[in-house]
């Protein structure tokens, strides 16, 4: 992994410190991440997921997009999760999942981080 | 270490620099410059990073043994930030004169005195001493393997200039090859290009315009990186590609395994690029590299060039082109031409040729700082295939984009303008050089 991927991983950990986090290289430099246990929601069945990302060996000038979480997660009514940057169904890590597309339009790479990222798509999904 | 030194500085620190050594007063100024370090088989590169300016008779008081010196003080505090930041220290002064300059006895004893220790506050990172007159500089550089005479200092602006310690002296053969060319940019200008390692970064429609201009204007050394293969849709734009080049005997026919065994087949396009190079002129050393720039051997092929030009299409390439100029010194130009056209109504928009300069400076046309690498792209350019497809990005890499090559002529025409303005001083000191669109369209 290069050393940026490597620090946005410890500023994940350290910002998620009750998630654990599963990494996998992907052999350019860049790594999988899945951050478990994650509260994404009263209004999805269940509230928790976690949430997997690919961080490329471009970081940080690469945006970290899209997001995955569980493929199970219904609304709490029972219906499906799509449209409005949703998307399935979609495959992570060879686990059924939803995708969830938040591309950073005006990135900078100086002060949105991988961490930052995921806790936006965290608030994000909450207001789903 | 190599003993070819060179020191490159953008203009602008250069500029800062001058105004301070040469107010017009006639005295004696002092300063330092810090600088990175790139050492490849051509020589070593000092590039210069910043410049601390020394306050009269705050920084730079009279001295002890010779007529100034820069104060313990201001030499602590410099040389503690080179050590920190891995960087060497340069210590400038300014004498009269104006094409020639040289160290004093005095400046010699001084360096001998002082720089042994200033070498081990510095952990190793070479330090040593400029002096300037108007037009020239002279340099005593110190390493822990030896003592080396600086051989010229590179300014890199709209002109690109050398300062040397003295006037250089021209080769008197002139070649009748280049007749045309020496009445404009006389022999001195021909035996510039001569000189020059240009480095080519994809070699399709633009790339292979710009390959062969390069070769015809005299260029001694190219670097061409690519590693695609000649398609059967690239002969209408690609500079001396040949239907077998493209293996279009096998490529034209309607069955797959033999279009594919045609594709394995067919020529990479740095090498069609290198015969055309070597036609139009045969002295010519050509390095055609069949690979990525995004992997590091092969972005290192490029460290050590005088000039980039970017013709590729990927935004992962643009991102280490950018990352050459900045972090080498290597000023470059981006071309490329856009057909946009819309996918409901397929009505053609607005088409626009486009040559970026990027220099290696603040306003520079930093192509990262002009939103031209966006973050989206570069992510999705990291995936696979399989990846693209499954997460539904595949529109913009699996739909080939519309391409002439008169659109590529624009640009390309633009940028090796540029380069030959630039490496022969005939642009106005004024001059701004500053990314260009054109469209077309436009009457």
């Amino acid at each position: 992994m290069t050393p940026e991927v490597e620090q946005a991983i410890t500023q994940i950990k350290e910002a998620f410190p009750n998630h654990p986090v599963d990494v996998e290289p992907e052999g350019q430099g860049g790594a999988y991440i899945t951050v478990n246990n994650v509260q994404i929601g009263e209004q999805y069945m269940p509230s928790t997921s976690w949430i997997g990302f690919l961080i490329t060996f471009q970081y940080p000038h690469a945006d970290v997009y899209p997001h995955f979480i569980d493929g199970g997660i219904r609304r709490v009514n029972g219906g499906l999760i799509n449209g409005n940057g949703f998307s399935a169904p979609s495959n992570w890590q060879n686990r059924s999942a939803i995708q969830i597309s938040r591309r950073s339009n005006r990135l900078n790479p100086a002060i949105d981080t991988a961490a930052t990222k995921l806790a936006k798509v965290i608030s994000w999904l909450k207001t789903q | 270490m190599n003993k070819l030194i060179e020191l490159r500085i953008d203009q602008p620190l250069w500029y800062k620099l001058r105004q301070h050594l040469f107010p017009g007063d006639g005295d004696e100024h002092g300063a330092v410059i810090v600088a990175g370090l790139a050492e490849t088989s051509r020589g070593v590169r000092l590039l210069a990073r910043e410049v601390f300016l020394a306050k009269d008779g705050i920084d730079y008081v009279p001295g002890t043994r010779g007529y100034r010196a820069l104060t313990a003080k201001f030499v602590a505090e410099v040389s503690g930030y080179c050590a920190r930041e891995k960087l060497c220290y340069l210590a400038v002064h300014c004498h009269g004169g104006r094409d020639e300059v040289s160290f004093s006895a005095d400046d010699i004893a001084s360096h001998e005195r002082g720089y042994p220790a200033l070498l081990d506050i510095t952990c190793g990172s070479p330090v040593g001493a400029l002096v300037f007159a108007e037009n020239a500089v002279a340099g005593d550089i110190w390493t822990l393997s030896g003592r080396f005479p600086l051989n010229y200092m590179t300014i890199i602006g709209s002109n690109i200039s050398r300062l040397y310690p003295s006037p250089q002296s021209r080769s008197r053969f002139s070649d009748p090859m280049y007749d045309r060319h020496s009445r404009i940019f006389g022999d001195a200008g021909q035996e510039i290009f001569s000189s020059l390692k240009v480095g080519i970064i994809g070699l399709g429609g633009g790339g292979s315009l710009i390959n062969e201009w390069l070769s015809r204007l005299g260029v001694g050394h190219i670097v061409a990186i690519d590693f695609d293969r000649v398609d059967l849709t690239n002969l209408p734009r690609i500079v001396g590609a040949s239907q077998m080049n493209a293996m279009a005997i096998l490529t034209k026919q309607p069955i797959p395994w033999l279009q594919k065994l045609g594709q394995s087949l067919a020529t990479y396009k740095v090498h069609v690029a290198r015969r055309v190079a070597k036609q139009a002129n045969p002295s010519i050393r050509y390095d055609a590299i069949v690979g990525n720039l995004v992997d590091e051997p092969t972005a290192k092929l490029l460290v050590d060039t005088d000039f980039l030009f970017l013709a590729a299409d990927s935004m992962q390439s643009r991102l280490v082109f950018n990352a050459l100029v900045y972090q080498y010194l290597i000023p470059g130009i981006q071309i490329g031409a856009k057909v946009p056209v819309d996918k409901q109504t397929k009505q053609v928009g607005y088409i626009f040729t486009a040559t970026r300069p990027v220099f290696p400076n603040a306003n520079g046309g930093c192509l990262l700082c002009h939103e031209l690498i966006p973050s989206g792209k570069l992510q999705e350019e990291a995936l696979g295939e399989k990846e693209r497809r499954a997460q539904r990005y595949v529109e913009d890499h699996d739909i080939a984009q519309p391409s002439v090559i008169t659109l590529n002529v624009k640009s390309a025409g633009q940028a090796i303008n540029d380069f030959m303005m630039m490496f022969t001083g005939l642009y106005k000191s004024d001059v701004r050089i500053h990314h260009q669109m054109e469209f077309v369209r436009e009457r």
